[in-house]
């Protein structure tokens, strides 16, 4: 495509011109603190199948201070994750009754946070039970 | 100067924007215009400059751009027409927001000065108009008419669709080209290739018209890499948007649909394809 | 930079497959936001925290729990979908943020890492006792 006329030189700080960019920088990058948690929790599961003394020192290792926070990391971004995906579920799947569109908070509520919640209810319960 | 006075002068300004009074003369306050300004024939790089506009609670930045055409400098050049958020032409970059500036008043800016460029992410012909070219090419691209075999066939009657299909793509018809997604989608500014917003939800608008039946033709264009799977969802398409078309959401919903037909032609080649 | 001929309907007709992990990541985007943050929550502080008895009974607990093999297959399905969407959002963002010409190339660390810690998933949950 060739257009005549000046062209304004390419912004390399464009994400940081809009908040909305940088709202959007801030979700795209819960997506590596999520990758970097996922393979800790596959330790974890690894560590399962080497038996329950090795199980014990990789848990104790994981209450040590730098573990932990690097897991308040992980849930702020998984949480971040949570809530921009429901959030963009109005828009990306909207559902008609008829002429009318379903409201953005019910259909956040009935395809993202109920589910979310129940799930979340159901795996925490599982170990504290 | 009377309140009265004050006041009869600004009404008598804001009747007179396209130059029958001479609000110099009796204003008091003032606004500071800032131009982006480019020539081609003389320019090489672009510049800014500056211009005092009486100060309007009622106008908007368009009002003050005609004003300074006008009456101050008659080289400046920009598009605008209907001046009532209709017809699309007048969309600006106003201190680093695309606005249609006909809708952006002077009010929300003042006493500060007011930056004027022309759209972002478009290359630029003369001051603050920038080439549509390569945007009417996008539009067509991806065939924003409907398809269908007995287009013509009148015989039947007229193509009748209930209230509830109509309201599957009535929000995506309301575009305008004013083409302010554009300069608010950071995709359209990294690659040049990129469909965009308006013509991806212009393409979808058809797809979701139960009287069309160009869906599988209209998917060729769409599928391929540089239509929608280039949207990363930002989202700012759908902030500026003046008519509340969302064309974020339009993406959305097509490439959901699109990742079903990619695996329905995935599955039957050759029953699924256009 | 997409061999285009400039002009029509025929100008954009490159497919690379983009449908194919694009659908990965909107699948493994629900499975990561419905799971993920409980998974934090249980692994990075219910399993560490507590006296040595509770720990213990959690452990347990969390051995049980991924020992069944319908639990081991649907965390392999979570874990994995949740890897690809974080690979192709990965792979989005280093385009963003100026690697655009090498969108075919960087398809290779992010999804071929996001396929070996499936693989390595699978080899995990295979191997752990019921």
């Amino acid at each position: 495509m060739s257009q005549g006329g000046y062209r304004r030189p390419h912004r390399w700080a464009w994400w940081m011109e809009r908040p909305g960019y940088m709202r959007f920088m801030i979700r795209e990058l819960t997506s590596f603190f999520m990758a970097g948690y996922l393979v800790v929790f596959l330790v974890t599961l690894s560590k399962v199948g080497a038996g329950d003394a090795a199980f014990a020192e990789w848990v104790d290792a994981l209450s040590g201070p730098g573990w932990v926070a690097a897991h308040v990391v992980a849930l702020l971004a998984a949480v971040w994750h949570a809530v921009t995906f429901f959030g963009a579920v109005p828009q990306a799947m909207p559902i008609f009754l008829g002429e009318r569109r379903l409201s953005a908070p019910i259909a956040m509520i009935v395809m993202g946070y109920g589910p979310w919640l129940t799930v979340s209810a159901v795996v925490v319960w599982w170990i504290l039970r | 100067m009377s309140k009265e006075q004050a006041l009869e002068s600004a009404e008598h300004a804001g009747s007179g924007v396209r130059g029958a009074a001479s609000p110099e003369a009796t204003a008091e306050r003032t606004i500071t215009l800032e131009l982006f300004r480019y020539h081609p024939e003389t320019d090489s790089e672009p510049r800014f400059q500056s211009y005092e506009v009486p100060y309007n609670e009622d106008w908007v930045v368009l009002d003050a751009i005609n004003w300074i055409k006008d009456h101050v400098d008659g080289t400046v050049t920009h598009r605008w027409s209907c001046r009532m958020g209709v017809c699309g032409s007048c969309g600006m970059m106003v201190n680093g927001e695309p606005v249609l500036t006909c809708a952006a008043f002077l009010k929300s800016y003042f006493p500060f000065a007011v930056r004027v460029e022309p759209l972002v992410n478009f290359p630029v012909e003369r001051d603050l108009v920038v080439s549509m070219d390569g945007f009417m090419e996008k539009l067509e691209a991806v065939k924003p008419y409907m398809i269908r075999d007995d287009v013509n066939d009148t015989s039947g009657g007229e193509f009748r669709q209930s209230p509830a299909e109509l309201a599957k793509y009535k929000q995506f018809s309301m575009c305008i080209n004013c083409m302010l997604c554009y300069a608010a989608c950071p995709v359209v500014g990294h690659e040049e290739e990129f469909l965009g917003p308006a013509a991806l939800a212009l393409g979808h608008r058809y797809n979701k018209d139960s009287r069309d039946q160009g869906f599988a033709e209209r998917m060729d264009v769409m599928l391929s890499d540089e239509a929608m799977w280039g949207c990363t969802f930002v989202g700012e398409c759908s902030v500026v948007c003046p008519k509340h078309v969302d064309p974020a959401g339009a993406i959305q919903q097509a490439k959901a649909m699109g990742a079903q037909e990619y695996f329905k032609r995935f599955v039957m080649p050759k029953g699924a394809g256009a | 930079m997409s061999g285009s001929d400039g002009r029509g309907g025929g100008r954009r007709a490159r497919h690379s497959g983009e449908a194919f992990w694009w659908a990965l990541f909107s699948a493994g985007g629900v499975m990561a936001a419905l799971f993920v943050p409980a998974f934090v929550v249980v692994t990075g502080f219910l399993l560490p925290a507590g006296d040595p008895s509770v720990a213990a009974a959690r452990a347990e607990a969390f051995g049980q729990a991924v020992g069944c093999w319908p639990v081991k297959i649907a965390l392999l399905g979570v874990i994995a979908l949740s890897l690809f969407h974080c690979a192709h959002r990965i792979r989005h963002t280093l385009m963003d943020f100026g690697l655009r010409r090498y969108s075919g190339l960087l398809k290779v660390p992010c999804y071929g890492g996001a396929l070996a810690a499936s693989l390595w998933a699978a080899w995990v949950l295979w191997g752990i006792a019921p």
